[in-house]
Order: C-alpha cells, then sequence, then structure tokens
C-alpha cells in the first residue's frame, strides 16, 4: 500500500519583542519560512519543500507552531529553519528565532509531545517565579488541570493550551 | 594453478571531473578564469541556495579562446553541479548555454575522447 508520507515539525517561536506575538500568523510564518528555505536551498529546495507545506497548527499565545512537510524532504525544512531571522508583517520587521521541539510522523504524536512539554514547562515557569501572586496563579491553573472521563482526549489539551 | 581475485570500489572516488563548454552565441566580451567561477557558483546558489553555493568546486583548467573548462567537483555534489549548469542560461543578460562533453572519477580519462577520433 503506497501512500504519502508527511512529516510534522513541531517548533516554538522565540523573540525578545513581546509585539512580536501579535503578528503570528499562519501566512507570515509560511512566507518567512519558504523565504528562508529559498536562500538556503535555492529553487531545488523551495519546490522540493512546497509540495505539500502548510503550517498546520499556531499558537499566538505561548508560539508554538506545527508545520507539515513530505517526508523525502523534512531535512532540507528543518536545516533551513535555523535561518529565521525575522517575522515581517505591513512591513514591520521582529526579530525572532525558531527552536525546533519534535519531528513526528503525524499530529496525533506531536499532540502527545506537546502536551508533555506544556507540563514541564508549567512547572519550570513555577519554579521561576519571581513573586506570591504569579505563584499562586500557576499553581491554580496547575491543579485545574484533570482529565475527565469524557472527551479526555480534547480536554486535556484544551486544559494545557488554555493555561500559558 | 593460481587463485585470482578481483575487487570492485564502487563509488569510491573523491572527485568527478567534468569538461565543460559554455556556449555563448554573441560576439561580446568573454568571461575570463574567475568570471568563469562565479558564474558556475552563481548557477549553484540559483539552483541549490547557499547550500549549492558552498559546494567545493574547483576550475582546474580555463581557455578563453574556445571557452571550455575541466571542472572537479566532489563526488556527491555531482549531480547539484550538472543540474545547475544545465539550467543556467544567462550571463551578463545575455544568453548561454553549458555543454557537458566529458565527465569522469579519473582526470587521465579526460584526455582521450572518443568522440573526437579521427578514423
Amino acid at each position: 500500500m503506497v501512500r504519502f508520507k508527511n512529516r510534522y515539525v513541531l517548533c516554538e517561536v522565540v523573540s525578545e519583542d513581546p509585539r512580536c506575538r501579535q503578528c503570528i500568523e499562519d501566512r507570515t510564518l509560511g512566507h518567512a519560512v519558504r523565504d528562508a528555505i529559498a536562500r538556503v536551498h535555492g529553487d531545488y529546495g523551495l519546490a522540493c519543500c512546497s509540495i505539500s507545506f502548510t503550517v498546520k497548527y499556531l499558537n499566538a499565545y505561548t508560539g508554538t507552531v506545527l508545520l507539515r512537510c513530505r517526508k523525502d524532504s523534512y531535512r532540507l525544512l528543518c536545516s533551513a529553519l535555523p535561518f529565521v531571522r525575522y517575522l515581517e508583517n505591513r512591513a514591520q520587521r521582529y526579530p525572532c528565532f525558531l527552536n525546533t521541539l519534535h519531528v513526528g510522523g503525524t499530529v496525533r504524536t506531536c499532540q502527545k509531545f506537546l502536551i508533555q512539554y506544556n507540563r514541564t514547562q508549567l512547572l519550570r515557569l513555577l519554579q521561576n517565579c519571581s513573586n506570591e501572586e504569579e505563584r499562586q496563579c500557576i499553581q491554580k491553573s496547575l491543579l485545574s488541570c484533570s482529565l475527565t472521563e469524557e472527551q479526555s482526549q480534547s480536554g486535556d489539551e484544551e486544559e494545557d493550551d488554555g493555561t500559558e | 594453478a593460481a587463485t585470482f581475485e578481483r575487487r570492485v570500489l564502487r563509488r569510491a572516488a573523491e572527485h568527478h571531473y567534468l569538461r565543460v563548454r559554455l556556449e555563448l552565441p554573441d560576439g561580446g566580451a568573454r568571461p575570463n578564469a574567475a568570471q568563469f567561477k562565479q558564474l558556475v557558483v552563481t548557477a549553484l546558489r540559483e539552483l541549490h541556495g547557499e547550500v549549492g553555493a558552498a559546494l567545493p568546486v574547483d576550475v582546474l583548467t580555463y581557455e578563453e579562446k574556445t571557452l571550455s573548462a575541466i571542472l572537479r567537483v566532489i563526488s556527491s555534489g555531482l549531480v547539484k553541479l550538472w543540474s545547475a549548469l544545465t539550467l543556467l542560461s544567462f550571463y551578463q543578460n545575455r544568453r548561454c548555454a553549458f555543454r557537458v562533453l566529458q565527465t569522469s572519477p579519473f582526470l587521465l580519462a579526460l584526455s582521450g575522447n572518443s568522440r573526437e577520433l579521427v578514423l
């Protein structure tokens, strides 16, 4: 049975500028990644990676991005990600970089990884808290993450993404 | 009776050598050796990006009169170089084309060309 296999690359947009969060959109990010691939791998690389390229999931609050590409060209995509230096939106440039977290074969594996990663990030944020109010806030949101019997998977993911 | 042993090494050569000729139909200024190398690197950059432009390509000989040259490239980059040369069509806004005359993993093999044999 021959089918087209995809690779899903999970990345995180890290930026020092807080206004960068507003301009994280799927179109701007798609253009930025495509420009980086064109610069690094030329016309051939751009055409190879664009066959099945989309921004599958985007979370502007946490800066989580899920990109999809063909399995034959995911190495070209992954090697071009460090060359994304800025995001451009309506003639405004915000310097940033992309951190690759995970490469998976399906959206489900990436989702599982993301849930695990968000859990550890919440615990780390709790440790790095500076004042008591933030600590209380994070503790409350951690304690409110719970598995319910029905809709366990979607409920889990929503809880993790809603709490920052 | 003597025992014979045959050893076959596949893809063992480090470099591949290409004899190419640049066809510039109009009679304008001919590129010198440095401009020729710049042209090859530009072709690689257009098709394969910065990674292609960083491929170790050497121009071993260059004749300005006939615009023919011998290029050396690392074996893993032969496909990239040949495809980039094939798809290059402009030199300083003039139409041009690269013709690959001979290719071999051994430089010595480029000295004789059976296509130009006079029988």
